[in-house]
């Protein structure tokens, strides 16, 4: 029992990390319609900038981490003036290139800088191993990530249902023209979107960063293996982001601890059930409910 | 007039002679992309060691040209760039990289009869069939593993191992090897999993492990989900029940760096001499990476040792085939100086260790692994110090082709 219990609070660690990485995705693409394929380069930019901060500028690493996600949140600013506002109104295909585009050229300028090759860690700010209760143990980087999620998830909530930018925000994702007309600036929702896309992803990368250490290709890769869990959440749901990522993050710690000692058993080597599971429920759901969990379901009348 | 031209043909000419031929070496690999934390380290070797050998003239009447490019670890792009070297400017050798990519090219190398050095130490890569222009500079993935399992059975009889690989085949290259070992040894193989980079949290792994009775984890893997494996383990406090070590890629000063005193006990195996050492390549090594304003990373960085060992095996072929062939480099009479490198004309860098009297790096045209030797070394208080004398698995050599 006590080892159920251990697997199902790493995997919910995971979990809120998986979270966090999808939140950025999903804020896009609820005001946007615009599924942002350079959101691992948003969770690597924001996780170096704080080391950068941390390490070259002697800064504290909480306060660097702090700077790291404004400052990716600018970015995320500044890439939708620059490339993406001039798209409002033009086909979502020509917009989601643009972000596969935009992926391309973030890769490419962090392989300039000392960060495109090796491996970085965070000076200790966080206390070593982890909290310890009746035999289950959870990290204090888990603990991080479950905090930010936390926060995040209370944030965002709020600022959807009750903000009047949150509304905005949703009144554009539902028509962007009829939100034009009723006074709604849909460059100033997706000008935010962006940003907040770009903070969010910043506190994965940092969170990744402290639990794991920092390698360009490590973090890219957690904005892309977030996929299954906002799919599975729905695309536009945020609460649905945060569920579906800890469906996941449980589902992995579950197959790594009792699927892949059974393969063992039958003679499969490896095990790695954990890296084909998200995607084995991903495609179950665009199957039997291709809106996710908590998406919105469109129904189109002919 | 005439004798005007003349003369600015012979000045021409004179300058051409002085200035002595190009030889080319290629050397692709992943300076960025998946492993770039190894194969950064082991560019800026090869890249570094080329320089000296041209400011030393270590080649000479001969100007070394040496292309360093980036894979990223993609296969397509290793292919390519080969193809392009092969069509452009014929290398006299080929330092290669990645596992997968060298044993897709091994049919390839093998056609063009191109000497290759690659970086990848798999055992299939010199194992029949298109095996004859490859070398390992150091002895393989698999021998490691298996002389880690021999250390293994020195002080525990009967252990129960479990086997951590990375997802690929350069993960995978050990695991038959070390089944047939575990059957010689009395020693029992509980598990054997995957694992790659991104790896986040490693509790119900190692929890898994524990509960199949694992006393061991030997890791096939790059440093950085070892780390977190160890991270892991000592928060758990299974470090103290579960022993872990690990072949040439998951040591060294990353993985001390990364895992930090998560590492202490770590026992690893490599033929690399360390940073601490007094050997003549280890202090080369420290003088040119100051020379060339390498950071700290990369000096203490085995594969940066790495690198300039599998630079400085090419340039010394490349070397006595100009010595042999009356000044002809290219990769048949290369070739001819590898398999010619033994007996009182081995060579002697000094960035490996070897179980043989003053010999290190020597190859036959059937034994074509460098320094057979290697040594278990022990992550202790922040650096790596070797716990056994140079010594060559003589398991290995009954499991590697029953």
């Amino acid at each position: 029992m006590v080892d159920f219990v251990q697997n199902l609070i790493s995997g919910v660690a995971v979990g809120c990390i998986y979270a966090l990485a999808g939140l950025g995705f999903v804020l896009i693409y609820k005001s946007s319609r615009v599924i942002n394929f350079a959101n691992g380069q948003f969770i690597a930019i924001g996780a170096f900038v704080a080391y950068a901060l941390a390490v070259w500028g002697k800064l504290p690493v909480l306060l660097a981490a702090l700077l790291a996600m404004l400052l990716t949140a600018g970015l995320g600013f500044l890439l939708e003036r620059v490339f993406l506002r001039r798209l409002v109104g033009q086909p979502i295909i020509s917009v989601i290139m643009v972000t596969i585009g935009l992926a391309s050229v973030l890769d490419g300028l962090m392989y300039l800088t000392p960060f495109g090759s090796g491996n970085f860690t965070f000076p200790q700010f966080l206390p070593q191993g982890g909290l310890s209760l009746g035999g289950i143990n959870v990290s204090y980087p888990q603990l991080l990530a479950i905090g930010f999620t936390a926060v995040f998830l209370v944030l965002f909530s709020w600022f959807f249902q009750r903000s009047v930018l949150g509304v905005s925000m949703r009144a554009v994702a539902d028509d962007q023209m009829a939100a034009m007309s009723v006074g709604v600036s849909v460059q100033r929702v997706f000008a935010l979107a962006w940003a907040v896309a770009g903070l969010t992803a910043a506190a994965a990368g940092i969170v990744v960063g402290a639990v794991s250490g920092l390698n360009q290709d490590g973090l890219i890769a957690i904005g892309l293996a977030v996929f299954p869990a906002v799919i599975l959440g729905g695309l536009d749901s945020v609460p649905g982001a945060v569920v579906g990522g800890i469906i996941i993050g449980v589902l992995q710690s579950f197959s790594t601890a009792y699927l892949d000692g059974l393969f063992s058993q039958i003679g499969l080597v490896g095990g790695g059930s954990q890296y084909v599971m998200p995607f084995v429920v991903l495609l179950v759901m665009l199957w039997f409910k291709p809106h996710g969990l908590f998406g919105t379901e469109e129904i189109e009348r002919v | 007039m005439k004798r005007a031209m003349i003369l600015v043909a012979m000045a021409f000419l004179g300058l051409v002679v002085a200035q002595g031929r190009t030889v080319n070496l290629l050397w692709s690999g992943a300076v960025t992309g998946p492993t770039s934390d190894v194969g950064g380290p082991y560019g800026a070797g090869v890249e570094d060691y080329c320089r000296y050998a041209n400011e030393q003239k270590l080649i000479p009447n001969f100007t070394l040209n040496c292309t360093v490019r980036d894979d990223q670890y993609q296969n397509p792009n290793t292919q390519r760039i080969f193809e392009e070297a092969l069509d452009r400017a014929k290398p006299a050798i080929y330092l290669g990289y990645s596992t997968g990519a060298m044993l897709q090219l091994k049919p390839l190398i093998n056609e063009v009869k191109m000497p290759t050095i690659p970086a990848s130490a798999h055992i299939g890569l010199i194992d029949p069939p298109n095996n004859q222009y490859m070398f390992l500079p150091v002895s393989s993935y698999s021998e490691q593993v298996v002389a880690l399992m021999e250390y293994i059975n020195r002080t525990t009889k009967n252990a129960r191992i479990a086997l951590v690989i990375n997802p690929s085949p350069f993960g995978r290259a050990v695991v038959d090897h070390a089944r047939r070992a575990a059957q010689r040894l009395g020693q029992t193989i509980v598990d054997v999993r995957e694992v790659g980079s991104g790896n986040l949290d490693n509790t119900a792994l190692l929890r898994a492990l524990d509960a199949a009775g694992a006393q061991f984890i030997i890791h096939q893997n790059v440093a950085g989900p070892v780390a977190n494996i160890l991270k892991d383990a000592q928060r758990l406090g299974l470090n103290r029940k579960i022993r872990q070590m690990g072949a040439v890629y998951t040591g060294g000063s990353d993985l001390i760096r990364l895992a930090g005193d998560a590492a202490e006990g770590f026992l690893w195996a490599s033929s690399y001499y360390t940073l601490d050492e007094n050997a003549p390549g280890i202090n080369l090594q420290k003088q040119l990476a100051q020379k060339y304003n390498r950071s700290a990373d990369i000096l203490n960085s085995t594969n940066y040792t790495a690198g300039m060992l599998a630079a400085a095996i090419a340039v010394e072929a490349m070397k006595r085939a100009a010595q042999r062939f009356n000044g002809r480099i290219d990769n048949e009479t290369v070739y001819q100086a590898l398999i010619g490198m033994n007996g009182p004309n081995a060579f002697k860098p000094g960035f490996a260790v070897s179980t043989k009297a003053g010999i290190e790096i020597d190859f036959t045209r059937s034994e074509q692994t460098g320094a057979e030797g290697l040594r278990v070394l022990e992550a202790r208080g922040g650096k790596f110090v070797p716990v056994t004398e140079p010594f060559t698995s003589t398991l290995f050599r009954q499991v590697r082709n029953p």
